[in-house]
């Protein structure tokens, strides 16, 4: 099999297993399941048969799907080092959530739409990683929004599902609305979207207007929740705990960087700056709201949300120039180390997110569907494969050295360093209030004693729940070890690690000490300020700090909610008013009268019978017929 | 190649109507409905034929399937000639199915005096099948009428609220509309001297002389107008919801699919290649009404509906309103856009209207506060209607899309500004489509809809349901992955059109 076939395969497989399930196994949950799991497990042999495959294994191919005039959009496939990074991650974790889901969704009654469900996104998710034009990037965009609606409101019954997974959908088609009008622009300026083309055209001297990389941000804005967008990912937290992990922490929300990655060439720096900003603000008030959360998986929501922008702040740093010595002579080249660094950063943290979630999950299930965290507690002893996994995740997150995340995050700080020190500071405290905010959700969910009944009874769920978290744990160390790339994974993905900053000499250990300082700070003082009890002791300590962080969190979705209730749908409702009035009640009344005049005189022939109507009308037919063709004489 | 020992364009009209008469001149029920199978089978057969054999017929001037039959009135130029090009083929394939479906709809619907229902339901048939199967304007204007009499009788006697001033208001403007455009039709077939109503003839004549510029603004203002009633163009599309809301489904399924997509048909088939002076005048009001109107206005007064056939009746208006944007921008991607358009739309919101009986039969009321939680009980429908929802406001992989997208690459050329104002109209028509499906649909039902749930327990679509249903969202669904399979006949019938646009 050619690797262009075994990538259509690849792509074809979920889209069969989905339509199978509805057409066919909609009620058998246990066959959808399995039909579900094998297309995951086919997806991430035929993920990691491309990804590995070598030199010989990265293509391009394209077939035309619709042409009017000069006109043609393309399904194409842009396979290079990014995309393989990419697929590996969505394979691996999707194989990971799908094996997870079989226990945690085992008593469901729906679980064939779970995972006709989570099929469909599979495939959606595939269709933007191999996309090699932005029109076929959004729109698998567009379907990855309709399969993370469709699981979020998995618990259809629930008002408040309901309301999440609209506005999820709705919140993203704003940014889409940007993002589409970014690419109708970048078709307007260059001629064509496939960005291979637009790579040489920008070679040969063409500069993006600074308007279409901002436009196209907007998208990413959207799918990656950036601020100010960032509302719908908390309430998406409604959806089924392995939804969370796979789609809004490890692999959807991360397409809004992989897409800037994608369309790098069209950057220019205006446009980078806009989004160096929005992303370090999203890191900044991300982590800040995620310190009041007692929901434990809205924790994790904030914290997905603060890396994102990690990795968005990376992507908006750009490139850097850097010295190699060439033999003699000094050899400058410029880096594109945005790229990289986010990307790196969105790998480790597609593992140790996706971790911590399918955790949280293990912990939601053994603790019968109870998400808050002082009434958790003790939990490590009950728990004790997902408690040892999930403090691996924890320690990843917060940059323990010799954990992935410490090399990824060290590579951004190093980057923000270097490039500009102001986002540099907001992202050294970010990672204070990770590190704080995570080990306190970490001490009051596993330390101490049991707070309520059902953590005292928990344990550990079958062996479904926890493989997945020992290899993703696994991916968790490893993923961050250039040796783990370059020996085990024999450089597959080169081409994009080999844009990760490094820091050098002095710069490295004003890094290192940075990290380590704000790892020490932020964890030892959450261990040391929160105790194992029913309540915040943070908000009893210091309320008018914990009463600010609250209503800061709220300002954003009590504002959107201003607008939606009482300027939009007033709005709406008065110009629904004038329709009726003005237009149906007068304009179209008073001619109907006037009418109504004229049909006095027909009103003999209204006997209000269909045949009559019939009849006469026929008969009007016959008589016209004969007029017209000479038989009747006037 | 077609190898059929008859025409199948005059067997695709002629089959329903004969029925027609024999239902009027007293064949019993029994038969009648069973004939009634046969007759709207019929045209969605020759319809699949035509549009599998399309590609490889022979072709005269752009159309296939030629055919000419006397009537007799040849001495005003009139004749009826039957033939397809790629731009009506689409659109015969779309009367066939959406005409199938209402026709299946329809006969299981038990509905009172059904004979005449499905008498009136098969002359709209067979008119729909007329309108776009004809080359001669004269027959083109003779078939909408056809079809457009049933509509109003049915309206006014099986149409549910409000059904006589309903049916009053429908009559009024929609005569109006037609009057309208016939002026304008008639100014052009005396104007251009050629003593025929043959469009092939027609064009040809037109374009070895072409009508004074004045000339050709005037009469394409009238058929602008005249037709652009007919399709809901804001301010002149009040009857649209008000019919909708009226009509009993299956008629409406047949009038906002395919009868409301006669003004467009016209506006691309006649107007565009005979009239190019007019859309160049005509242009930027026309799309500065759509946008604002249609699509902005229309979309935000969809919003504040709580009725659902009212919310799909404004709807449609809304997305009338790309349809008119991608007339105005004028290019190949323009008007090839509203016919993909046409067709995705006409599926969909058949598929609504069927699936808002459907509900109505289950919950007793079209109010949308009234519902709630009704996907528990009926997972079917439920993922019927969001499916159609989800085409509606134009998801990838529903046709609809196809016809959104490269409307809105068109109009980019023709006005960045209008654009933008188009695109949000894609953020509007998420939040009247979701926030219907999940009113019906998800969180809690409310006390009422638990209450009727009670004494009625809802039951899943019926086989009698499901079938034109599915039938809809295959088609949807089919052109969405594989929009080729009309884009290319449609590309080849415009490609010439466009490039006398450019060149002029």
């Amino acid at each position: 099999m050619t690797p262009a076939q075994l990538a259509i395969s690849v792509l074809v497989l979920p889209l069969a297993s989905a339509a199978v399930i509805a057409l066919f196994l909609r009620r058998s949950g246990g066959l959808a399941s399995l039909v579900s799991v094998l297309a995951a497990t086919g997806i991430a042999g035929g993920a990691l048969l491309l990804a590995f495959g070598g030199k010989d294994a990265r293509f391009t191919a394209a077939s035309e799907w619709l042409r009017f005039g000069d006109f043609a959009i393309s399904i194409g496939f842009k396979f290079d080092d990014l995309a393989a990074l990419m697929l590996s991650i969505v394979g691996v974790v999707g194989l990971c959530v799908h094996v997870f889901s079989l226990g945690y969704m085992h008593g469901d009654a729906s679980r064939g739409r779970y995972f006709g469900g989570l099929s469909i996104f599979m495939f959606s998710m595939l269709g933007i990683v191999f996309a090699d034009n932005l029109f076929m990037l959004f729109i698998f965009w567009e379907l990855v929004g309709f399969s993370s609606w469709l699981l979020i409101n998995h618990y259809m019954d629930k008002q408040s599902a309901a309301d999440a997974s609209k506005k999820a959908f709705i919140v993203n088609r704003v940014g889409d609305f940007g993002f589409l009008l970014g690419i109708l622009w970048c078709q307007a300026q260059f001629g064509t979207t496939n960005l291979d083309a637009l790579a040489k055209l920008v070679e040969g001297g063409a500069v993006a207007a600074t308007a279409i990389p901002l436009l196209l941000f907007c998208g990413a804005v959207g799918k990656s929740a950036q601020l100010p967008l960032h509302v719908w990912l908390p309430d998406a937290m409604e959806g089924p705990t392995p939804v969370s992990a796979l789609i809004h922490a490890a692999t959807m929300v991360a397409a809004g960087i992989y897409m800037l990655c994608r369309i790098n060439v069209l950057m220019v720096p205006d446009a980078l700056s806009v989004i160096m900003w929005v992303g370090t603000f999203t890191a900044v008030y991300a982590a800040l709201c995620a310190i009041t959360q007692s929901d434990i998986k809205k924790v994790l929501a904030y914290s997905t949300l603060s890396q994102l922008g990690y990795m968005v702040a990376a992507f908006g740093l750009g490139s850097v120039s850097s010295t190699h010595m060439h033999g003699d002579t000094p050899h400058t080249v410029l880096l594109e180390a945005g790229v990289g660094a986010a990307m790196f950063h969105l790998t480790t943290h597609a593992f140790f997110k996706a971790l911590m979630f399918l955790g949280s999950g293990s912990v939601i299930h053994a603790c019968h569907h109870e998400q808050d965290i002082f009434k958790m507690g003790g939990l490590a002893k009950k728990l004790p494969i997902t408690f040892f996994t999930f403090t691996i995740g924890v320690l990843a997150i917060i940059g323990m050295p010799l954990l992935a995340g410490f090399f990824s995050k060290d590579a951004i700080l190093f980057l923000s360093y270097v490039v500009d020190k102001r986002v540099f500071v907001l992202l050294a405290f970010t990672a204070i209030l990770t590190a704080f905010y995570m080990v306190r959700m970490w001490k009051i969910v596993f330390l101490g004693l049991p707070r309520s009944e059902n953590a005292h009874h928990a344990h550990e769920g079958g062996l479904a729940l926890t493989a997945p978290l020992v290899v993703l744990a696994l991916l968790s160390v490893v993923g961050g070890y250039e040796w783990f790339y370059e020996k085990v994974l024999r450089g597959a993905f080169e081409g994009v690690l080999e844009l990760v900053p490094h820091a050098h000499d002095t710069d490295h250990t004003v890094i290192l000490a940075t990290s380590l300082a704000v790892l020490l700070i932020g964890a030892l003082s959450a261990f040391a300020l929160y105790r194992p009890s029913p309540t915040d002791t943070l908000a009893e300590k210091a309320p008018g700090l914990f009463g600010a962080l609250v209503a800061l969190k709220g300002a954003f979705d009590r504002s959107y909610d201003y607008y939606v209730a009482k300027m939009q749908q007033r709005f709406a409702m008065l110009l629904n008013f004038l329709e009726q009035i003005l237009l149906a009640g007068v304009i179209i009344r008073g001619l109907a009268g006037i009418v109504g005049l004229f049909g006095l005189g027909a009103r003999a022939l209204h006997v209000g019978n269909a045949n009559a109507y019939t009849y006469w009308f026929l008969f009007g037919v016959a008589a016209l017929w004969a007029a017209a063709a000479g038989v009747l004489i006037f | 190649m077609s190898q059929l020992p008859f025409d199948p364009l005059l067997i695709s009209i002629a089959i329903p109507l004969a029925l027609a008469l024999l239902i009027a001149f007293g064949l019993p029920k029994r038969w009648s409905i069973r004939l009634a199978y046969v007759a709207f089978a019929v045209p969605l057969l020759m319809a699949l034929h035509t549009w599998w054999h399309f590609s490889a017929q022979p072709q005269t001037a752009g159309y296939a399937f030629l055919t000419n039959y006397t009537t007799g009135l040849q001495g005003i130029g009139i004749s009826l000639k039957l033939g397809l090009n790629g731009i009506s083929m689409p659109l015969f394939v779309l009367a066939g199915i959406v005409g199938f479906a209402a026709g299946l709809y329809a006969i299981r619907s038990q509905a009172e005096r059904l004979k005449i229902y499905l008498m009136l339901l098969l002359i709209m048939q067979g008119g729909l099948m007329g309108v776009f199967a004809s080359v001669d304007v004269f027959f083109l204007y003779f078939f909408h009428e056809l079809a457009l009499i049933p509509t109003f009788i049915m309206v006014g006697i099986w149409g549910g609220r409000d059904r006589s001033y309903a049916a009053m208001k429908l009559t009024i403007y929609l005569t109006a509309g037609a009057m309208i455009s016939l002026v304008g039709l008639i100014a052009l077939y005396v104007k251009s001297g050629a003593n025929t109503f043959d469009l092939i003839a027609l064009k040809a004549h037109l374009a070895a002389n072409p009508l004074p510029v004045t000339l050709q603004e005037n009469i394409f203002g009238l058929l602008v107008f005249g037709f652009g009633i007919l399709v809901s163009l804001w301010p002149l599309h009040t009857w649209a919801p008000l019919g909708y809301g009226a009509a009993p489904s299956s008629n409406a399924m047949l009038h906002a699919g395919v009868l409301k997509k006669f003004g467009l048909y016209g506006l691309i088939q006649v107007g565009l290649p005979l009239l190019p002076a007019g859309l160049t005048h005509w242009a930027h009001p026309l799309a500065w009404l759509a946008v604002v109107g249609n699509v902005l206005i229309v979309g935000l007064i969809t919003i504040a509906q709580r009725d659902l056939k009212q919310m799909l009746g404004y709807s449609s208006v809304m997305h009338m309103g790309y349809a008119f944007l991608g007339i105005a921008a004028g290019s190949t991607l323009g008007v090839g856009g509203v016919v993909l358009m046409m067709v995705a739309h006409g599926l969909s919101v058949a598929l609504l209207f069927l699936l808002a009986t459907s509900i109505y039969q289950r919950t007793q009321t079209f109010a949308l506060d009234e519902m709630g939680g009704l996907a528990s009980k009926t997972p079917v429908l439920a993922a019927f209607f969001v499916s159609g929802t989800f085409a509606s406001i134009g998801l990838p992989g529903f046709a609809n899309f196809w016809g959104e997208l490269t409307i809105f690459i068109a109009l980019w050329k023709f006005s960045p500004l209008i654009t933008a104002l188009a695109v949000a109209g894609v953020v509007i028509s998420a939040v009247y489509g979701l926030r219907a499906a999940a009113r019906v649909f998800f969180g809690p039902a409310t006390e009422r809809m638990a209450d009727v749930a009670t004494r009625n327990p809802p039951t899943d679509l019926a086989w009698s349901e499901k079938i034109p249903a599915l039938i809809l969202l295959f088609s949807l669904l089919f052109v969405g992955f594989w929009p080729k399979s009309m884009s290319e006949p449609i590309n080849a019938a415009l490609t010439p059109a466009a490039a006398a646009v450019v060149a002029k």
